[in-house]
């Protein structure tokens, strides 16, 4: 209760000290921007578009930027701030510290099961370059859009799992240039054999054709073991859900987090 | 003082050594163990590794008798310099090997006489046949090249060969390893077992043939073979009677490292071949000897056929006891594009297409 009551402070400070345009909905923010890496008219943007999709999941999509992580493991910062300041019991919440480089992403409850741990890596791979340019916006805009369409599809029953990822947009280029690629390999081929039956001389290199005919004679036939080497490589699991954890107040969180 | 004995790491080569603790040969460089015994017997089989020895023991071919060669004559080409020999009553017409008309007479002089011939099977209508044959189904073939071409002069020449016996005496070492593969809970592990085998025995070859003519391409020659020597007759100057002859220009001495490399090449496939069961098998050490090394100097029938197109000289062979067709042929490089790029557009399109599906579904 003391917690809940320092992040009603904590969005109280922040509404007067930074003068910031931040719409309470439960206790805290669903945007909480203490780096303050945002401009005014991003974030109210960014937090309409967070509320919207948190409003059609029923579940809280969080962005909590901080300067510094002073130490702290960014998992034990992230599901803290997600269990201390009145979020739903489903939630995604994405923390960045500037300072660190770091990012983590926490899951609780639903968004464990709809943000799994291909689907994290997923969102990872499309907001980390925007993360390391600084287009901040632009990353959280995505991965309020990803969180969204991960939600429905959960609730639809779907998983974005190892065997069953987000549909990402059609790459035509990349599919065009392969395509083109692959064409270009096998018509050289086949028209590599048309050019090839022009040709009709070459130098034999073998004598196959004048071997006498059951004349090999094997006289000396060993074998002799030498050594052993034997290697082994770890298994690469691949299993499909979230690996959970608990939080330092007791919850269930799955995560995960990284540089950028 | 005891001779000290150094043994040679299998895996590595580094010096080896005798690790006390593990009463084993260990190899201070790749770690690798080895039993005693392993390494002696390892040891043995190295040393006992022949040298390579290809030498033959005679050349071919026999002096001519008198009075044998009198109806023979030899024809210069003046232009390219090329000596044929043929009957005193051909009716010379062109050089073989340059198509020029220009022949000159002289009294034949040889060196050596064939052993055997290869009477020609095919006649002059055969060839012609086989060309057409030839050109049919070759896609990116001029059409102009197929329509317009006249055979120029279609020529039955005998071209000498050096052909060569010998039993190849071969002793391989091979490297070869053995892989088993098994998994736990966390881990694949693979084992490769390594060992060392070794082949030893005799291959016997028969009339492995070298083109003792340097007017012939020696590419050429090769791709007509083979030519089977069951059909050889002792040689009789009769037999080049309407048919032109090369003489050789080529000695067998010469001609032998040709022979050896074929040889050489074959005799390792065939024992190779001895070695199975195994993951990977590399020949580590080849020692090919030859015996019995014999060379004879024979005839072999071919028919040449010369045209000219676009300036610039095509000339096709036919075995002229086989049929075997050779003769690299132009391409049409419009036509080659046309294809290239209608190819690559069809694949392309519909791998697009596929993917695009795929992506769909």
């Amino acid at each position: 209760m003391q917690k809940r009551l320092l992040g009603l402070l904590c969005t109280f400070f922040l509404i007067f000290s930074c003068s910031m345009p931040v719409l309470a909905w439960n206790d805290m923010p669903l945007l909480v921007d203490d780096a303050d890496l945002l401009t005014d008219s991003e974030e109210s943007e960014l937090l309409s578009r967070l509320e919207a999709v948190s409003e059609s999941g029923q579940i809280d999509i969080v962005v909590v930027t901080i300067d510094s992580l002073s130490g702290e493991d960014a998992q034990d910062y992230a599901d803290d701030f997600y269990d201390d300041n009145g979020y739903a019991k489903d939630g995604v919440l994405l923390l960045i510290s500037i300072s660190d480089s770091e990012w983590y992403l926490s899951t609780k409850g639903f968004g464990i099961t709809a943000v799994t741990d291909a689907g994290r890596e997923y969102i990872a791979e499309q907001i980390l370059e925007e993360l390391g340019d600084g287009a901040f916006f632009n990353a959280f805009m995505t991965y309020a859009d990803l969180c969204d369409e991960f939600v429905q599809q959960a609730r639809n029953g779907e998983n974005n799992d190892v065997g069953n990822p987000l549909k990402a947009p059609f790459p035509l280029v990349r599919n065009l240039l392969i395509s083109f690629g692959i064409g270009l390999v096998a018509a050289l081929l086949m028209t590599g054999r048309m050019k090839g039956e022009l040709k009709s001389i070459n130098m034999q290199e073998k004598a196959a054709d004048y071997v006498k005919k059951g004349s090999l004679k094997v006289t000396q036939s060993k074998e002799l073991f030498l050594y052993t080497q034997t290697n082994r490589q770890e298994k690469t699991t691949s299993s499909g859900a979230s690996d959970t954890h608990t939080s330092s107040s007791g919850q269930t969180h799955g995560g995960g987090g990284g540089k950028f | 003082m005891a001779v000290l004995q150094e043994y040679k790491c299998p895996c590595c080569s580094g010096a080896i050594a005798f690790d006390s603790k593990l009463q084993k040969m260990k190899c201070p460089y790749c770690d690798t163990e080895f039993e005693m015994e392993t390494l002696v017997s390892y040891d043995k089989e190295l040393k006992n590794e022949p040298e390579e020895d290809m030498s033959w023991e005679s050349a071919g071919g026999a002096e001519w008798k008198d009075g044998e060669t009198e109806g023979l004559r030899s024809y210069v080409c003046q232009s390219c310099g090329g000596e044929i020999v043929g009957d005193a009553n051909i009716a010379a017409t062109s050089c073989p090997f340059c198509d020029n008309p220009v022949v000159m007479m002289g009294q034949f002089a040889g060196k050596l006489k064939p052993d055997y011939v290869i009477p020609f099977k095919l006649d002059k209508e055969a060839a012609k046949e086989a060309l057409k044959k030839h050109y049919a189904g070759k896609k990116l073939l001029p059409k102009a090249f197929k329509d317009e071409n006249h055979i120029d002069e279609i020529q039955g020449i005998y071209v000498p060969f050096w052909i060569f016996d010998a039993d190849a005496d071969a002793n391989i070492r091979y490297k070869t390893t053995r892989v088993r593969t098994w998994s736990d809970n966390n881990y694949d592990y693979t084992e490769t077992k390594y060992y060392t085998v070794i082949r030893g025995g005799t291959l016997n070859f028969e009339g492995v043939p070298v083109d003792g003519s340097t007017k012939m391409d020696d590419g050429m020659m090769e791709s007509l073979e083979p030519f089977h020597l069951s059909d050889a007759v002792d040689f009789q100057t009769a037999y080049l009677a309407g048919y032109l002859a090369d003489k050789y220009d080529v000695d067998s001495e010469q001609s032998k490292e040709r022979a050896n490399k074929r040889i050489k090449k074959s005799t390792e496939e065939v024992f190779a071949d001895t070695v199975q069961g195994y993951a990977t098998v590399n020949a580590e050490a080849t020692s090919i000897r030859l015996q019995n090394g014999k060379a004879k100097y024979v005839l072999y029938p071919v028919w040449l056929l010369n045209t000219t197109w676009n300036g610039q000289k095509y000339t096709f062979a036919m075995n002229g006891q086989t049929g075997k067709f050779v003769g690299d042929m132009p391409m049409d490089k419009g036509l080659y594009k046309k294809y290239l790029f209608g190819y690559t557009g069809m694949i392309s399109a519909a791998l697009f297409a596929i993917t695009y599906l795929v992506w769909l579904l």
